[in-house]
């Protein structure tokens, strides 16, 4: 009975699967690999172990903060509360521990900090969901909220470390940093959330259309305030990551500093490939993105690029990056 | 047979237009029960009402005898009844088993999804159908015949017991069009009732068992298809009314006004020619997708052209934007034209005034006392029923929500007007003044080329008809001559004598 025409093509092979279905993502390390090497060749301070070390080091904050981000824009939204909800965690557990430093008050801490977490992200979802509000304005609106709370504790930067605590951001587990293991195992928990559950596939779906994901029986609401709380969950992981890193508490250090951890997690996870609109993306993606932001700021920094033009050079490439994969989504259709 | 569903005595009205008038209809399990007539008959609105999607206002529905409430689209479905629209609702990024399970993926209690199971289920379903696609294969590598596969895939995961498939033809052709209907048989020997909605009368006779006609809300009659003729079938949907509602035709055409030649845009237009004249309506008929919404954007400098010549009063022109078009004397009226041609929010006042602003001003400051003038005096000549300039456009009706988007060209004086599906979504009694006003501007001397998929509407308004099929056109009647079952013929099989 069938035609010829349903039988489409012959079988792909893996190879051909994988290339259809991963050609962002294989592109986007095809880039990182070649600005490694092209670094590693003409600057022979890039290639020593240290400073590489340096660079998983320092990509570990907008790691996980990108993370987060990923599943965010994957639904179909954004989330520009991250950075404050970076800094409140970073001044409230560095305000705690210059008073509180045993384990067990410690550990009371951070449940309490990751589950404020989660009540950030359920806020952001309530206004975009029941309120109907856009992602962007809702987190931008519960951001500036959440930084007005943390100039109303800390104005300015203060309070301190538990000692063990800086074991987060420079311990080693053998010749590798701890925070990069760390970060590797939330990637790995992530990617398996997004790919092999039925909630990765629903943000996928939902963020592909929510009209279409709810017509075919999608709680889609329930899918995106997972989403916006896991968002908001790993922000608050970064905070507490950031408290390690600088040993002590910052209420710039989200969001109003120099590194802009709304804006470069953005950046990152674009680069890294997922569609702005959602639907389409992955969080290995969203790594290379990460690397890629690092592994620049590094050139920069051994060449002694002036920081106002590295601001510059990123706009363009966070610009360039979107428009070639929306000219390539747009053509092939 | 017994019937599966039956409808009795449906009634549903929206501010301003009874959709559907004591309207009675009914499928059976395992048959095909084509529904026919034209845009805006009310074959849609009752699907809608059977799918759950509108409430009606009066009548009865019944499955297996037992009368049912069909609150939502969702108990519906629980009832073993699926739609399946012209808009695919599919994910290109998923694969497809992906898709067929949305929302019901099979899991383990931890929520990790189960692709093994999805896949076999999904094979199962695609072999029940006699559907040769791999399940892992991405939604967007699919062609459209493909994707509508997929739609009844997933209707029959869902045990559907009546399947509903509003116009699944109008994106297909030739050997896709042979695939659907072998996937129609299949679903009937599974005992599906298959409610097809289709304004295309050959495939009635391909693949139905009975046919129910609608006309202006109600439900001329129905049908078994081995008892009807095509004649009578076509009789029934045109009616008998229809050439008195038309505007009498003009005198003789004037000098030539557009002509386009050898015109080809990517794969979607081939070699396209064509004239018209001032005082002349031409009609483009054809299919959906057959290229001429396609044309009427080329023409109007909104898609690029790879190949071809335009010639606007016998001069050769290039027009590479709406603005080159506008200042080439051309008005174009879109087929959607909430989307295209307003700003719903906007006053009539504003609207109209949009594309010609740039006339009524100084250093950049608009004349607001000449613009009123100006407008008043174009939408006066229009008919135009409105409270007043200052009304919002989303308050008005279809008919002169058009009759605003006519202003906005008229004012610019055009010499060449483009109207894709002039009167779509419009009532039947405000249909009839958009027809006298493209007569009376095409007697002003105004050359009109007309996109209709309504084919009463071509025979019955055009001097002239080209008719489009797969991006060119394959042929030219005089409309006083055409007649329906002719165009409908050339426009579906792209030749003279189809089968």
């Amino acid at each position: 009975m069938a035609t010829e025409i349903i039988r489409a093509r012959p079988p792909a092979s893996r190879f051909q699967r994988l290339w259809d279905e991963q050609r962002d993502v294989i592109i986007i390390y095809g880039l990182l690999l070649t600005m490694v090497l092209l670094a590693a060749i003409f600057l022979p301070d890039f290639r020593l172990g240290r400073n590489l070390s340096n660079v998983l080091r320092q990509s570990v904050a907008l790691g996980i903060v990108s993370i987060g981000q990923t599943v965010g824009i994957l639904i179909g939204g954004i989330d520009l509360s991250v950075g404050a909800t970076i800094s409140l965690v970073n001044v409230y557990a560095t305000g705690f521990m210059a008073n509180y430093t045993t384990p067990v008050q410690v550990a009371g801490m951070v449940v309490a900090l990751l589950a404020l977490g989660l009540v950030i992200g359920a806020v952001n979802a309530t206004v975009i969901t029941r309120l109907q509000v856009a992602p962007f304005i809702a987190t931008m609106g519960i951001g500036a909220i959440l930084q007005g709370m943390v100039l109303l504790y800390a104005k300015k930067p203060g309070g301190s470390i538990a000692p063990g605590w800086d074991f987060f951001a420079f311990g080693m587990v053998g010749p590798v940093p701890f925070p990069v293991i760390f970060t590797a195992v939330l990637v790995g928990i992530t990617w398996l959330a997004l790919t092999r559950t039925v909630w990765g596939r629903h943000v996928k779906a939902t963020g592909g259309s929510e009209l279409i994901a709810r017509l075919s029986g999608v709680e889609t609401r329930r899918v995106m305030t997972y989403a916006y709380m896991f968002c908001s969950f790993m922000a608050a992981m970064t905070g507490l990551y950031l408290a390690s890193r600088m040993g002590a508490g910052d209420p710039g250090v989200g969001g109003l500093n120099y590194d802009r951890f709304d804006l470069d997690s953005i950046a990152a996870v674009l680069i890294g490939g997922t569609r702005l609109g959602g639907g389409k993306g992955s969080v290995i993606g969203t790594i290379a993105g990460v690397l890629i932001v690092s592994v620049l700021n590094n050139i920069f920094n051994l060449v002694g690029v002036n920081p106002y033009i590295q601001w510059i050079i990123k706009g363009l490439i966070l610009l360039g990056a979107v428009a070639i994969y929306s000219a390539r989504s747009s053509s092939r259709s | 047979m017994t019937d599966l569903i039956e409808m009795r005595n449906i009634t549903k009205s929206f501010p301003g237009v009874v959709a559907l008038e004591d309207v009675s209809f009914s499928c059976r399990a395992g048959e095909v029960h084509a529904v026919v007539g034209e845009n805006g008959a009310g074959k849609s609105t009752l699907m809608k009402v059977l799918a759950g999607v509108y409430q009606p206002d009066s009548g009865q529905i019944l499955i297996d005898g037992q009368p049912v409430h069909m609150a939502s689209p969702h108990a519906a479905q629980g009832l073993g009844i699926s739609i399946i629209y012209q808009e695919l609702n599919l994910l290109a990024d998923m694969n497809l088993a992906q898709n067929v399970f949305l929302g019901r993926e099979p899991h383990s209690r931890l929520g990790l999804t189960d692709d093994k199971e999805l896949e076999v289920r999904a094979r199962d379903i695609l072999r029940r159908l006699g559907i040769d696609l791999d399940p892992r294969t991405r939604l967007g590598r699919l062609s459209v015949a493909q994707q509508q596969m997929v739609e009844i895939a997933k209707a029959l995961s869902l045990n559907a017991r009546v399947v509903i498939m509003d116009e699944p033809s109008a994106a297909l052709g030739g050997r896709d069009l042979d695939y659907l209907f072998d996937v129609i048989r299949a679903l009937k020997e599974q005992g599906v009732g298959v409610i097809y909605i289709s304004h295309r009368i050959a495939e009635v006779f391909t693949v139905a068992d009975r046919v129910t006609v609608f006309k202006d809300a109600k439900v001329v009659g129905t049908h078994s298809v081995s008892q009807i003729d095509r004649g009578t079938l076509v009789r029934l949907m045109i009616g008998k009314t229809f050439s008195e509602t038309f505007p009498p035709r003009g005198a003789e055409a004037g000098p030539e006004v557009l002509r386009v030649e050898k015109l080809s845009v990517n794969t979607e237009l081939r070699d396209v020619n064509l004239v018209v004249r001032g005082g002349e309506i031409v009609g483009i008929a054809g299919l959906v997708g057959a290229g001429r919404t396609k044309l009427a954007h080329a023409i109007f400098g909104t898609c690029k052209l790879d190949h071809g010549l335009i010639h606007i009063n016998g001069m050769p022109s290039r027009i590479s934007s709406p603005r080159h078009a506008l200042r080439h004397r051309m008005g174009f009226l879109t087929e959607d034209r909430n989307a295209e041609g307003l700003v719903l929010g906007q006053t009539v006042l504003h609207n109209a005034a949009l594309p010609s602003l740039g006339n009524r001003q100084r250093w950049g400051v608009v004349n607001r006392k000449v613009e009123r003038d100006v407008i008043n005096q174009t939408t006066s000549g229009l008919r135009l029923r409105a409270p007043s300039l200052a009304a919002e456009v989303e308050n008005l009706s279809g008919g002169n929500r058009q009759k605003v988007v006519l202003a906005k060209w008229l004012i610019s004086q055009p010499e060449l007007l483009i109207f894709d599906e002039p009167t779509r979504g419009i009532d039947v009694g405000a249909k009839g003044d958009i027809w006298q006003l493209m007569r009376d501007l095409a007697n002003e001397g105004k050359a009109i080329l007309m996109i209709s998929s309504e084919l009463p509407e071509i025979i019955g308004m055009s001097d002239r008809i080209y008719v489009m099929h797969s991006g060119t056109i394959v042929g030219e009647r005089r409309g006083a001559e055409a007649n329906e079952e002719d165009v409908m013929m050339l426009a579906t099989y792209g030749q003279d004598h189809g089968h």
